[in-house]
């Protein structure tokens, strides 16, 4: 069959079935429905802006301007981990979380576009942009976690962190503990999402592979192929998130400073 | 009471010394400790009494590094406890807070969470140790295999008296360490803990207790 492209009027259609969850949110009185109205709204313009920038990269396919589209999209990223992760914009989390997720971005793409995918122009549009969209949003979800988990533990539990620098332990050894359920926390999602991928859900990259055209066989390889670059980069950037933030809240006799915390 | 098996040698090393030392949290309120001045040589068991909020546990703080004095000074071996050298007395400390905390895993796995550091690994007990030591504060071994957070305060309590003893560090620092315990416990706590070579650095209520310290003193009257 060939590919349908959707028309504007026929896409306006698919927004007549947002009655259905308007009346439950109202008939349940949730006080939703502008926070649902705001969400498909800004979801509708951000997938259009999108779309046309995403043209414009394809079409001038510049390794220089797509390098550039990651570096602003990991500084998006940077803010919107923090603040999500409910900690103050400091200049040395700025620097930090940007650096983790910037390097852990990096090597992904590396790896999987030169070594697996083999492609003959490192960073091309077509590969680079789709792949680095998915490992980065992934990213930022599993380092919201995982950040928030290890200071907001590592707050909450002061007590044992003292306990456990007041009996030997090096910095390092006495975060150990926060630092493990952190990285379990941040691991769990995408843990499951990968152990029932297939059974219960099919995965968005995949259903836009098959619906653009593509063979079911063809799309369950790259998306095979996009699950191991989501795990290995969500853990990646939240170890060299925490790794490197760490850096920047403590003191000189390592007592964990609070006030980068909006909460505290 | 043992106080006397300390060598000159031991003197020189060890010795822990709060001259004129003041503390407030903010520095519009009145200070928390107040002029406090103390020394600790090998073998002394310091008892620190005072009432409620008379800043016994914030004492301990500033000893460990947790909190800065806002004046006066805090003398290690001698000479000045600058931030650098915190780190060098918190490798001879074992500290006992009122509320241990060791983490969510059963006490099996937690108990030894503070041999891996590399200051105390040389000291790793065997686990026919740890019960016999349990069995001395009066602690049943089927709390071994419990949920540490599932423990009461003064199993706790009685578990971190363990640790203090099982990591042998040349400096104790211990909140209220008897509060929960009864007087048999008590006289196994001092039979354990008081060999006459360590600095003991005590906060308490307890008479029993401060009855069997070398040197107390009154945060009230400072």
């Amino acid at each position: 069959m060939d590919i349908i492209d959707l028309t504007w009027p026929q896409l306006a259609i698919g927004f007549a079935i947002l009655i259905i969850p308007a009346f439950i949110l109202w008939k349940f009185k949730t006080g939703l429905l502008s926070k649902m109205g705001i969400a498909v709204v800004r979801m509708t313009l951000q997938l259009i802006f999108v779309g046309y920038y995403l043209e414009y990269l394809f079409e001038y396919d510049n390794a220089w301007i797509n390098m550039g589209w990651i570096f602003i999209m990991v500084v998006v990223a940077d803010y919107a981990t923090i603040d999500r992760s409910e900690l103050k914009r400091t200049k040395g989390l700025l620097i930090s979380i940007f650096g983790a997720t910037f390097l852990g971005i990096i090597i992904i793409d590396i790896f999987f576009l030169r070594f697996v995918i083999q492609l003959p122009e490192l960073l091309a549009a077509q590969y680079t942009i789709p792949i680095t969209g998915m490992v980065l949003g992934n990213c930022l979800r599993s380092n919201v976690i995982g950040i928030n988990e290890f200071y907001y533990g590592l707050s909450g539990h002061q007590e044992r962190y003292r306990y456990f620098l007041a009996n030997g332990a090096s910095r390092r050894e006495a975060i150990y503990p926060f630092f493990q359920g952190a990285l379990k926390k941040s691991a769990n999602p995408t843990l499951a999402s990968m152990a029932t991928i297939g059974l219960v859900s099919l995965p968005g990259m995949m259903t836009g592979q098959i619906l653009s055209g593509s063979s079911p066989l063809i799309a369950i390889k790259y998306q095979i192929m996009i699950m191991l670059a989501i795990f290995s980069g969500t853990i990646l950037s939240v170890y060299l998130g925490i790794r490197f933030s760490s850096k920047f809240v403590f003191d000189k006799q390592d007592n964990f400073n609070k006030n980068i915390l909006k909460k505290n | 009471m043992r106080f006397n098996k300390v060598t000159p040698d031991l003197q020189k090393e060890m010795s822990i010394a709060f001259s004129e030392v003041s503390f407030s949290y903010h520095p519009e309120q009145d200070p928390v400790i107040n002029k406090v001045s103390l020394e600790a040589n090998p073998g002394d068991v310091i008892g620190i009494k005072g009432s409620s909020g008379s800043g016994k546990t914030t004492l301990f703080r500033l000893l460990l590094g947790f909190e800065t004095p806002t004046s006066g000074k805090i003398l290690y071996k001698g000479k000045e406890l600058k931030p650098e050298r915190i780190k060098v007395l918190r490798k001879q400390t074992s500290w006992l807070p009122q509320d241990l905390d060791l983490g969510e895993g059963p006490l099996s796995e937690v108990f030894f969470y503070p041999f891996t550091f590399k200051a105390n690994k040389s000291k790793i007990p065997s686990e026919e140790k740890v019960l016999e030591i349990f069995a001395a504060l009066g602690l049943n071994k089927n709390i071994w295999t419990q949920l540490f957070s599932d423990l009461s305060t003064g199993q706790r309590q009685r578990v971190g008296l363990a640790l203090g003893y099982l990591m042998d560090k040349n400096i104790l620092i211990l909140d209220e360490p008897t509060s929960a315990l009864d007087d048999e416990s008590k006289e196994k706590v001092e039979n354990l803990l008081f060999d006459g070579t360590r600095i003991i650095i005590s906060a308490s209520h307890d008479p029993w207790w401060l009855e069997r310290c070398s040197k107390v003193i009154d945060l009230n009257a400072s």
